[in-house]
């Protein structure tokens, strides 16, 4: 079947992409999968650089290497598909430059405080005089409006500002071993709040296209990070509300299901889960682990008494899942029916055969000059069967597109180009730059920061 | 309404949504938010298993008072059909003939034949099909059972999540469920935009486990990158940018936020803390120990809303621990609007949390409370859909509704 003309649900769509960090690069990033022209505005001084260039890493073999800036694992995986134009802001040539590509596009991504933008007149109101239809998100941590408008905010504080640690933690202890609701917050980590608003944003974004495409309007979002988060605990807020209760932490327990944890199995740092949502899962479980007489044993009759009885069934679960691998558990499990599985990390992702066969991790071929050669990396958690979606290209090397955005885009002439490089408003090697220490990694496990490592580890992808 | 001229986004967009529990239902809420017409299509009898699921309202087990479903289904429709009976196929087939997506959760192997997706797309062409699975359509593992816990295991989320002295930590409430719903959402909304221009459906196979592994942009090229494993928040350190405890509860203290060490020792207020070994990123890890102890030492004169209030008239990102009544208490979310006061005839009155963004041109009301089980069979099946009284009596009669 011939595909109709837009073969990719954003063909034809550019996107400006101001913005740094996290949340909202990973979101151009899934719209270049989606067929976006995603034009990243870096800048080549390094002081006002997207600090996911210079902070995050990880490099190569843990080296930085002279071109540390295009050679983060991280900055990789949150800005492929798009071009770089690198544009100091601070000058006013710059800042025109940057009006004149702002009309000519159809979205806008920025994450400055709401201070900094109107400081540039880079605010909503400005950039619709240039472009009337133009759809912005402007991604902060609490928002365009309200007493806390001006607070900065990562996504590491937020996390328990909108209220996670309500909802998760670990039991609490008490002298004699028993376990009982959890007092102190823990965290999901991750920047869980960043990934939050990025798909918010996703979402927005598409949405506010399909109104522009009926209307002709335009629209600006509003997206504040502390009330996305609050919007995903939805059910746990409206507890309150309704029963007055504040807080559930339960460490990898469940209210209804028991047994439900996480168990250790064979080696480092190896764990499996498993959750028993009813009789029916108990008796397979109790024939899949064929431990002696657990099916007859009174304490575990029923879902009450087992709810009841969780610290010894835990301990005789852990008991039989510490001599097995977490494979095993999930392989045991599985074909018993009972919802169970590996807590994987970074290197069995990477390796396991259900990620492997639907394809979840894409090749990308990267420029000689970075070093990092073919590579994976993740992707999306789904299929469209009508657009072929996928990563196109590596994140940009900086100011790597300059020619093509302000000469062929733009139509601006060589003369002024020149200008803008001479006033150092341009550029395409990073301007103060000191390569980063790298620290060692048998330090980093000293330090707590990685578990253990491999010396020899598959850094391209399998034939 | 006022300063919407133009109406919602996705008005006039018709989405079915079958299955249940949270993450179609969360796709369709948040369609629903945003001005699509959804009709949420339960199993008559029972409903949808989130009926079942605690916490209730009043702590009451009522089919009508699973907070869950209070919150995930608002701004739908409801109707009952048993799409495996054939005057039930039928119903839905007229259903179909109106509708422009269809989002569905069941297992792939418990699937009803009618629900295929190539079935569908043959028949309704334009029609745009979202399946939501724990694994997806396809792999090793699409058969496996999977509750919350797994699926947050299987993604690797849950490796990263608690202390690196303790088993890894699931969060409650569902999360892989929303942020696979929300993902359906996203992909549901760039196929309704291409249809736009090409006029044709398409089929979508959401994961849940790879939905959540894309949070995952460290430990990945932790891994391809150097062949390290990334694991939990280290316990050792200076206790800067974790949970620590303050006089009133827990907050996050924070050296992030591009302001100097002398900001940051200021605002914490232990005068030891003003000291030039601390300035640097590699300091706080050599004297992480020292630190550590100034902080608590700090902290505990401290209470958690003082502080961060504080923190932000400075410029710093400190976090602190809220629970649901602080958030319900939360003046910033009041100014913003954040809670909506729905009223429900079983559950009664509360103040529901509302949309993540504002967005300048939608206007979002929560139109509709929760439906009640088969709440709206006369208003789509009769007024919409023109069966008679008597065919309604019929379809009733044979389970079909």
């Amino acid at each position: 079947m011939t595909m109709p003309e837009r073969s990719l649900p954003l063909d034809g769509i550019r996107v400006v992409d101001l913005s740094r960090v996290f949340a909202m690069p990973y979101c151009g990033a899934y719209l270049a999968d989606l067929g976006a022209e995603v034009i990243k505005v870096d800048t080549h001084h390094n002081q006002f650089v997207d600090t996911t260039r210079t902070l995050n890493g990880p490099y190569p073999d843990n080296d930085p290497g002279e071109l540390y800036w295009e050679r983060g694992g991280t900055f990789q995986t949150l800005n492929h598909g798009k071009i770089s134009v690198t544009l100091d802001l601070r000058s006013d040539d710059a800042l025109e430059v940057l009006r004149e590509l702002v009309s000519i596009s159809d979205v806008v991504l920025e994450n400055f405080t709401p201070r900094v933008m109107r400081r540039f007149g880079l605010d909503y109101p400005n950039l619709k005089s240039v472009r009337p239809d133009l759809i912005m998100v402007s991604n902060t941590g609490y928002g365009h409006s309200g007493p806390w408008t001006n607070f900065g905010a990562m996504a590491t504080a937020l996390e328990p500002t909108h209220g996670t640690g309500a909802f998760m933690g670990y039991l609490d202890v008490d002298a004699d071993g028993r376990t009982s609701s959890g007092t102190v917050p823990n965290k999901i980590a991750n920047s869980y709040t960043d990934f939050l608003a990025s798909w918010t944003a996703q979402l927005a974004v598409l949405v506010s296209l399909i109104h522009r495409t009926k209307t002709g309007q335009g629209m600006w979002i509003d997206l504040a990070m502390y009330q996305v988060g609050a919007s995903f605990l939805g059910e746990g807020i409206l507890d309150y509300a309704f029963n007055g209760r504040r807080a559930r932490r339960l460490g990898n327990r469940h209210e209804s299901m028991s047994p439900h944890g996480c168990y250790p199995c064979q080696g480092n740092d190896q764990w499996a889960v498993v959750a028993v949502r009813d009789d029916s899962d108990w008796r397979a479980f109790c024939d899949a682990i064929g431990t002696t007489n657990l099916a007859t044993d009174p304490r575990f009759a029923d879902p009450v008494t087992r709810h009841d009885n969780q610290d010894a069934l835990d301990e005789i679960i852990s008991g039989w899942t510490s001599s097995r691998t977490k494979y095993e558990v999930m392989t045991i499990l599985q074909n018993a029916g009972v919802p169970a599985g590996p807590v994987l990390d970074g290197r069995d992702m990477l390796g396991d055969p259900h990620f492997r066969d639907r394809g979840y991790f894409e090749p990308v071929d990267h420029h000689p000059k970075t070093g990092l050669g073919r590579r994976e990396y993740l992707t999306r958690g789904w299929r469209m069967s009508g657009s072929d979606v996928r990563i196109r290209r590596p994140a940009p090397m900086l100011g790597e597109d300059n020619r093509h955005i302000l000469s062929d885009l733009l139509g601006i002439a060589d003369a002024r180009i020149a200008d803008l490089e001479a006033a150092e408003a341009i550029g395409q090697t990073l301007a103060g730059a000191r390569i980063p220490a790298s620290v060692p990694l048998d330090r980093q496990v000293e330090l707590g920061w990685t578990v253990d490592y491999d010396t020899v580890y598959p850094s391209q992808p399998p034939e | 309404m006022v300063g919407v001229p133009f109406g919602l986004p996705l008005d006039g967009v018709r989405a079915l949504e079958l299955g249940g529990y949270v993450s179609a239902p969360y796709c369709g809420r948040l369609l629903a938010d945003y001005g699509a017409d959804v009709i949420k299509i339960e199993p008559p009898g029972a409903g949808d298993e989130a009926r079942r699921m605690g916490p209730f309202a009043g702590d009451d087990p009522h089919p009508e008072k699973s907070i869950p479903f209070l919150y995930l289904n608002t701004n739908k429709r409801g109707v009952t059909l048993d799409v495996e009976t054939v005057a039930g196929g039928g119903l839905l087939d007229r259903l179909l003939e109106s509708a422009d997506v269809l989002v569905e959760n069941y297992p792939p192997d418990a699937r009803p034949p009618c629900l295929e997706p190539e079935n569908l797309a043959e028949r309704y062409p334009h029609l745009i099909v979202t399946s939501i699975t724990p694994f997806g359509q396809t792999g090793p593992y699409r058969d496996f059972a999977a509750t919350d816990i797994v699926t947050t295991a299987i993604s690797g989320l849950m490796y990263h999540s608690g202390d690196s002295d303790q088993e890894p930590l699931r969060n409650t409430l569902n999360q892989s469920f929303y942020v696979a719903g929300i993902n359906a959402a996203v992909s549901t909304s760039a196929a309704l935009f291409q249809r736009m221009f090409t006029g044709q459906g398409q089929t979508i196979d959401v994961s849940t486990v790879e939905c959540l592994a894309s949070h995952l942009v460290q430990a990945l090229p932790y891994y391809n990158y150097m062949g390290a494993i990334k694991g939990r928040r280290p316990v050792r350190g200076s206790g800067f940018e974790e949970l620590m405890p303050a006089r009133d509860g827990y907050v996050i203290p924070s050296v992030q936020g591009s302001q100097p060490w002398s900001t940051v020792a200021e605002l914490i207020g232990v005068p030891e803390l003003q000291d030039e070994r601390f300035a640097s990123g590699s300091g706080r890890i050599e004297f992480g120990e020292e630190i550590h102890d100034l902080l608590l030492q700090g902290l505990a004169q401290w209470d958690r809303k003082a502080l961060h209030q504080a923190s932000g008239e400075r410029r710093l990102v400190f976090g602190m621990a809220q629970d649901a009544g602080d958030l319900h208490e939360c003046p910033h979310l009041h100014e913003r609007e954040f809670f909506r006061t729905v009223s429900h005839p079983v559950a009664g009155e509360a103040d529901y949390p509302g949309m993540g963004p504002r967005l300048s041109g939608v206007d979002y009301q929560v139109r509709r409370h929760a439906p009640l089980l088969g709440q709206h069979n006369a208003e789509i099946y009769g007024d919409e859909l023109g069966c008679s009284s008597a065919e309604l009596a019929q379809l009733r009669a044979l389970g079909a509704i």
